[in-house]
């Protein structure tokens, strides 16, 4: 019981397979740097609609930024991970750490 | 934990369902380890290529200068050489950048880039200007043009490297100042020769050094 406790005390937000990987991929570029839809699709290889849907999530937890230019076609999307986010991902990743030496 | 595409297969678990600790670990692990490789912008095989570079194109021209007395510039064989093997190493650099910064951006890396440009620009213009003042084929077309980019550029990169906090890369960049400092006193033939072997052991230095920096990354 204790330990199904401590593996509720890990980020909901990031603690999700697919939002793992995608913060995972964004942390690591440099600080600063964004990453294209498109490529961070092809790299996490899940479809438009979930991914929209998994960043938007991580968006309003301001773990991530997200900044759309141009129109139509010619549109672009760019994700990057904010300082919030970064920092929740090495909470998460010591959290993780710790529990996985208590098991 | 890894798909027939090569990227990580994420684990079943969804929103709400158990995700098991030890699954996360992996499968983060993996994730940070393909992304590193795929954004990685200085892979050893680009710094192992160098060293080839240097000594094929540098080796070439001392070849072409070693017995020439007084000195008179490298013939048109081995600037031949040279610059086909520069441009060979060029198309290579684009390849394995384009490939790291596919769908990348990043308002620092564009002025690290102009900057970079505006300085190896200066460098070379710099070499015009000292042909003008001095014109002599040795200091301008023997010294100069095989150690004033190792000294200059190394020192940019060298203090660059420095506030990024990075000592290893600092210290790479600060030994390519003191090869090209020191390799001038060999003379204008004699330089090729030394920048050829010192280069390329430097670089082979700097290719082992990366392999162990990705080997941290990989089992740290």
């Amino acid at each position: 019981m204790a330990s199904r406790m401590r593996v509720e005390e890990l980020d909901p937000l990031i603690h999700v397979p697919a939002r793992l990987r995608i913060v995972a991929t964004l942390a690591a570029l440099p600080e600063g740097d964004t990453l294209s839809f498109t490529r961070l699709q092809g790299m996490i290889g899940l479809t438009p609609g979930n991914l929209i849907t998994h960043l938007r999530k991580l968006e309003e937890a301001g773990y991530i930024a997200t900044e759309k230019t141009g129109n139509g076609a010619a549109s672009l999307t760019t994700a990057r991970l904010t300082h919030r986010g970064r920092t929740a991902l090495e909470g998460y990743t010591a959290a993780l750490r710790q529990l996985i030496e208590g098991l | 934990m890894t798909g027939k595409d090569g990227t990580p297969q994420a684990a079943t678990a969804e929103e709400g369902e158990v995700f098991d600790p030890r699954d996360a670990a992996a499968l983060f692990e993996e994730t940070t380890r393909q992304a590193r490789s795929r954004f990685d912008l200085m892979p050893p095989i680009l710094t192992l290529a160098a060293a080839v570079t240097v000594l094929v194109a540098y080796g070439a021209v001392w070849l072409s200068v070693r017995d020439q007395h007084p000195y008179s510039g490298p013939t048109g064989t081995a600037l031949a050489v040279l610059y086909g093997v520069l441009a060979v190493w060029i198309v290579f650099v684009a390849t394995i950048l384009h490939r790291s910064l596919s769908g990348r951006s990043s308002r620092q890396r564009r002025l690290e880039a102009v900057v970079f440009g505006a300085i190896w620009i200066s460098i070379y213009v710099f070499q015009g200007a000292l042909y003008h003042v001095v014109p002599s084929q040795a200091v301008a077309f023997g010294v100069y043009p095989a150690v004033g980019p190792l000294i200059i550029g190394g020192a940019a990169a060298a203090g660059y490297e420095a506030a990024r906090e990075k000592p290893a890369h600092a210290s790479f960049a600060v030994a390519t100042v003191v090869l090209g400092a020191f390799a001038a006193f060999a003379g204008p033939a004699d330089v090729w020769g030394v920048v050829a072997i010192g280069g390329c052991a430097l670089l082979l230095v700097g290719t082992a050094a990366l392999l162990w920096e990705r080997r941290v990354w990989h089992h740290g």
